[in-house]
């Protein structure tokens, strides 16, 4: 447990770093952000899809995701719009239009 | 996981496995209250944090700079309410005009090293300000519990952590820029436009946007969080003490129960370090183990706090802006009343009675907090020191007839209600609650003479 929990800090951090833009320790992400939503990004989501142990899936975490993708991208982004379960209405994003959701979702969840 | 005893989830989970076997539901099945979006490309509803306020504004505003907010301003148009990160539990934000957002206006403007002040970009969310406040050698004196929101949301609201000797985040506030109604863009301090500055530092966002505010701050500090179940009048006994020896003290009651949930806080030179953390389960397990035990007559009550008193330490180390805030991954709505420090533990006293008499079926704990005084004119605890008292209610969950029976009793105890929470107070209420409320009332008159920041809302909280 300890080790995957290690792991899985390890893998948010990269993707956080991804998001900063320091892609030579970064995994490939599946898409990028635009400048606008790396802002959104760090500022409304990863206080939770980058910290471990809270019970948000983690944002480059494959296991997280696996189940919820299989969900589809629609199923996804009408709980993010609604909220659902732990997850605030439009992931406190209230500026976020359609597709500013769309594209942070596509990237948290590894959807190409 | 705790350094002594059992930890909570082991005790927990160890309780439920009795619940399995007299066929109860690990978890209760949750309503999902969300009717679906669709999504068209369209415009998005807004939602509140728990999912009961809910809008469908025509236009959303992000401006990029003050110019471009005060042109929005100008340009007139309907309702446009300031939105903040969605966190208000109250009907502070929704309208069918324009939503404003602040998002774009972020970070730390400026910040001096000689008198530990930053001007900072309202937008900002608390989440980020520790960090960014802390490169600059300085740190908020005190934080709220939860740090989604954005800073000037917070302020909007008076919204406060706990310590006897701390104030809310409004009262740490020693200047402001408000882009008003109008369009114009006021410097505000306690020598400029000093009544439009202690108005402004709890505005409810009726005043204006404040864009920029000037923060008194400390030096970077680290603490240490200990929490431990002790029974309630145990902690209510030690109260004297226990708020004026921790820098930082708070306590949860548990309704139905002799339990309490004690949480110190102070300065430390430890490393950071954490043992039996938040678990993102606890509040829907403990509902769980409130149902089972309820199912045992004449056991069940013993049984309950006998679990919980079980209950194993935790602690905490780190930089104070990670230390007082804390995840919440359980959605829920809120009541929350200020009532004079000195009748807190009674309030407290008939609000669990009430509870207790009435049978309502609630195991959400209750939080309670000491707050300075201060002079700001709205702010909850202007002129007198607080105890705020929180009873929440799971976001699936109607919370009407625990908040209705409650309420009440915060009135009896002179209650002020927190202005981002749920409550049923008009201005005629709240009037006689705040020796400044009328002069607050023609100022915004005069900010705002058409009205163009009032929603239903505030129509009735400030009688427009």
């Amino acid at each position: 447990m300890q080790a995957r929990s290690r792991i899985s800090r390890a893998l948010a951090l990269l993707a956080l770093l991804g998001a900063c833009g320091t892609e030579e320790t970064a995994p490939a992400p599946p898409i990028a952000l635009s400048e606008q939503n790396v802002r959104t990004y760090q500022a409304a989501c990863a206080g939770c899809h980058a910290r471990p142990g809270i019970g948000a899936p983690l944002t480059g975490v494959e296991a997280d995701w696996r189940e919820r993708r299989a969900q589809g991208l629609e199923t996804l982004l009408v709980r993010t719009v609604d909220g659902y379960k732990g997850m605030p209405p439009l992931g406190t994003c209230g500026l976020c239009s359609e597709d500013d959701l769309r594209q942070l979702v596509r990237y948290m969840a590894g959807l190409p | 996981m705790s350094r002594r005893g059992v930890t909570r989830r082991e005790l927990l989970l160890g309780a439920l496995a009795g619940g399995a076997a007299l066929g109860l539901p690990r978890t209760r099945a949750r309503a999902d209250s969300a009717r679906p979006a669709r999504l068209d490309g369209g415009p998005l509803p807004w939602r509140n944090w728990s999912g009961f306020q809910v809008c469908q504004p025509a236009r959303r505003l992000g401006p990029a700079s003050e110019s471009e907010l005060l042109a929005q301003l100008r340009d007139g148009g309907g309702v446009l309410r300031p939105a903040g990160a969605g966190h208000s539990f109250s009907g502070l934000v929704p309208c069918d005009g324009a939503l404003l957002f602040l998002d774009n206006l972020t970070g730390v403007v400026a910040a001096d090293a000689a008198s530990l002040q930053a001007e900072v970009w309202t937008g900002t969310r608390l989440a980020q300000l520790g960090p960014a406040l802390d490169a600059h050698g300085q740190a908020m004196p005190n934080l709220p519990d939860i740090d989604y929101q954005t800073l000037g949301g917070a302020l909007a609201t008076s919204t406060h952590g706990t310590g006897a000797l701390f104030g809310s985040l409004s009262s740490y506030v020693v200047g402001l820029t408000l882009a008003t109604p109008t369009g114009e863009l006021l410097e505000c301090d306690a020598a400029r436009n000093a009544e439009v500055f202690h108005a402004a530092r709890c505005s409810l966002g009726a005043l204006g946007a404040v864009t920029r505010v000037r923060l008194q701050n400390a030096r970077p500090f680290a603490l240490l969080e200990e929490t431990r179940f002790r029974e309630l009048d145990a902690v209510l006994a030690d109260l004297p003490r226990a708020r004026t020896e921790n820098r930082y003290y708070e306590f949860y009651a548990f309704p139905h129960s002799e339990a309490a949930l004690e949480i110190a806080t102070n300065e430390t030179e430890r490393e950071p370090y954490s043992s039996g953390g938040d678990d993102p389960d606890s509040l829907y397990l403990l509902e769980t183990l409130f149902e089972l035990t309820r199912r045992l007559p004449g056991v069940g009550s013993a049984l309950y706090d006998a679990i919980l008193l079980r209950m194993g330490t935790s602690e905490h180390a780190g930089p104070s802006y990670r230390v007082l805030t804390h995840p919440r991954t359980t959605r829920f709505n809120e009541m929350e009343y200020t009532v004079p420090a000195e009748a807190g533990p009674d309030c407290l006293r008939e609000l669990l009675r009430t509870i207790r008499e009435r049978d309502l079926p609630v195991c959400f704990p209750i939080e309670c907090r000491y707050v300075r005084e201060d002079d700001v004119w709205l702010s909850m605890f202007h002129s007198r020191p607080g105890f705020s008292i929180s009873v929440h209610q799971f976001a699936e969950q109607d919370f009407a007839p625990y908040f209705d029976a409650v309420e009440p009793v915060f009135w009896k105890y002179e209650g002020r209600p927190h202005w981002g929470k749920l409550h049923s107070l008009d201005s005629g209420r709240l009037g006689d609650l705040y020796p400044r409320f009328r002069e607050f009332l023609d100022l915004r008159r005069r900010l705002d003479p058409r009205g163009r920041l009032v929603n239903a809302h505030l129509g009735t909280v400030l009688a427009v």
